[in-house]
């Protein structure tokens, strides 16, 4: 969420302008990004103390090559490049798509939000 | 918001709300934060008599304590066991060929502790994490008769639940529950085994947490009853007080949230009753001196009986130890019926009839009896052959605007990952309707 958009909330939460009938924006990438893979992910380019690689620049990437990280073999070996279609797959069913895998994660997203999410991890530096 | 609960769970939604301009009301009704982590400041050591350690795979856990400068390090290691068979004493060394090994040829050589390691030969859950997958539950059965079936002789069976960390008894335990948990240990090799504690404790953590938040948690204070509409929820608790909100997370063990008075879904309320929780007992000790050295043992000890299993480990940078003697299960029954002083009698008496040279070198430090704590109910929630197919999905579906975080809730971790992982998935549900 922008921070002015984050303002304008707070304040319509304050005000108690926010009725319970409102539809939620969906949530975008960010959000996303930050309940579901933050914890184990950071958004830097070096290894930093988190169980999995660090997502910048991922788009393009060899899956399992980067240096810093205990990789199973399988997706070492997978030869698999983060775009679109393989970030969806695996995201979605990690196991599905390539077994074996050390990733243990079991997506709670929907399919729009995973797609919202590959999208925007995509597009970062 | 309102979470009930300041375990792992509780903290984890509460921050990640937090940080997406939630206000968020935390109550707790113990003293304490931390819920099913509980160092024992007061005793030497610091032991753990909740949550003991964190897998090397545990990123939400091992992140947050980075982040908030928890210091972590390698647990001290735990001696070695040998075995009491009955009243036979019998060295580690000396289990493949002792009389009193129960086991037949072939199984000889196994230890009591390793023979649940054998399910994943068979476990279809090393290569899948849909451990409630309806394709698996269909074949799902009890512990008992899954591994009569799959060949374990009957020696092997009493002898796993003898100390069984992962069912009260085995004709109660579901065997893909079984799986699932045995899959977790069986994929991970090499330095993936290795597992960290905090140094201070590993209630450090859930402190840590409950200090970021920008209220502080609610100490003491006992949720009696929760009522809730479709927009708005109303949390009253024992103190007289009520809290309103948009939603609440009930991130709490079900035991305790049975004791609530709340309108849930009418699966929801069935399984309330019908969930079960793992009992354990222990009696934490200080040892000064390792009374063991001198008849040869090796300081801790796996049993059959009353004790079940004795674990030891050097306090560091001292000469004693911290001795916890740990008993699984439905083994706890009759010490839970007892009051604390008979129940510490009763296990110290077996404790000094099986180690006489002990006593005067021990000292009794704390009894921890989960069971019987009204907010904790039990370690962990077990399930029943073929519950968690649906009951899983279940327990944890939003109920209006009430959403629910715990270990008990979790996908793919169990303990305390399970949790942090729960508190993720809880605070998406809420964003997506209220962000």
């Amino acid at each position: 969420m922008r921070l002015w958009a984050r303002a304008v909330y707070l304040s319509a939460v304050q005000l108690g302008l926010l009725s319970a009938s409102l539809q939620a924006a969906p949530l975008n990438g960010e959000q996303l990004y930050d309940v579901a893979c933050n914890a184990c992910h950071s958004l830097g380019t070096a290894p930093d103390r988190r169980v999995g690689p660090a997502l910048s620049g991922l788009l393009n990437r060899q899956a399992g090559t980067i240096d810093g990280y205990q990789f199973s073999e399988a997706l070492s070996a997978s030869g698999w490049i983060w775009r679109l279609p393989t970030l969806l797959a695996w995201l979605t069913d990690p196991d599905a798509a390539i077994p074996n895998n050390a990733m243990n994660y079991v997506n709670p997203l929907t399919a729009e939000e995973t797609q919202r999410l590959s999208e925007w991890l995509l597009r970062q530096p | 918001m309102v979470v009930v609960g300041a375990g792992l769970s509780g903290l984890n939604a509460a921050l990640i709300l937090e940080r997406w301009g939630f206000e968020v009301d935390v109550v707790e009704a113990k003293t304490r934060v931390g819920g099913r982590l509980w160092t024992l400041d007061h005793l030497p050591g610091s032991p753990e008599g909740g949550g003991n350690v964190m897998g090397a795979q545990y990123g939400r856990v091992v992140h947050m304590a980075h982040h908030l400068d928890i210091a972590l390090r390698t647990p001290p290691r735990t001696l070695p066991s040998d075995y009491l068979i009955g009243d036979e004493r019998i060295s580690r060394d000396s289990w493949a060929s002792a009389a009193a090994n129960p086991l037949p040829e072939a199984w000889r050589t196994i230890p009591p502790q390793r023979l649940m390691g054998k399910l994943n030969e068979t476990n279809p859950l090393l290569k899948t994490r849909a451990w409630h997958d309806p394709n698996l539950m269909a074949s799902d059965q009890s512990a008992e008769v899954g591994l009569k079936a799959l060949g374990f002789p009957n020696a092997a069976i009493e002898l796993i639940n003898a100390n069984n960390s992962y069912g009260n008894n085995l004709s109660d335990t579901s065997l893909m529950a079984l799986y699932r948990i045995m899959g977790e240990f069986g994929r991970l090799s090499g330095p993936a085994l290795a597992v960290q504690e905090a140094i201070l404790g590993n209630m450090r953590l859930p402190e840590a947490m409950a200090k970021q938040l920008s209220r502080p948690v609610s100490l003491g204070e006992p949720v009696v009853a929760i009522r809730h509409s479709p927009s708005r929820v109303q949390v009253a608790l024992a103190s007289g007080k009520t809290l309103e909100a948009d939603a609440a997370i009930l991130a709490l063990p079900l035991p305790a949230l049975e004791q609530i008075e709340i309108n849930l879904s009418a699966a929801q309320t069935t399984l309330l009753k019908q969930i079960d929780y793992h009992k354990v007992v222990q009696l934490h000790c200080i040892v000064e001196a390792p009374f063991w050295e001198a008849a040869g043992w090796s300081g801790s000890w796996w049993t059959d009986g009353l004790l079940g299993r004795i674990f030891t480990r050097p306090i560091p940078n001292t000469s004693r130890y911290n001795m916890t003697v740990w008993i699984n299960g439905d083994h706890c029954d009759p010490l839970n019926a007892l009051d604390e002083a008979a129940c510490t009698q009763t296990i110290t008496q077996a404790l000094w009839q099986l180690v006489p040279e002990a006593r005067d070198v021990t000292s009794v430090g704390q009894l921890v009896r989960w069971s019987i704590d009204p907010y904790a109910g039990g370690v962990w929630a077990l399930w029943r052959p073929g519950q968690a197919g649906t009951a899983h999905g279940a327990i944890r579906a939003p109920t209006g605007r009430l959403f629910f975080a715990g270990e008990h809730t979790a996908e793919a971790y169990r303990g305390m990952e399970g949790a942090m992982e729960s508190g993720e998935r809880a605070a998406l549900e809420i964003m997506r309707v209220l962000a």
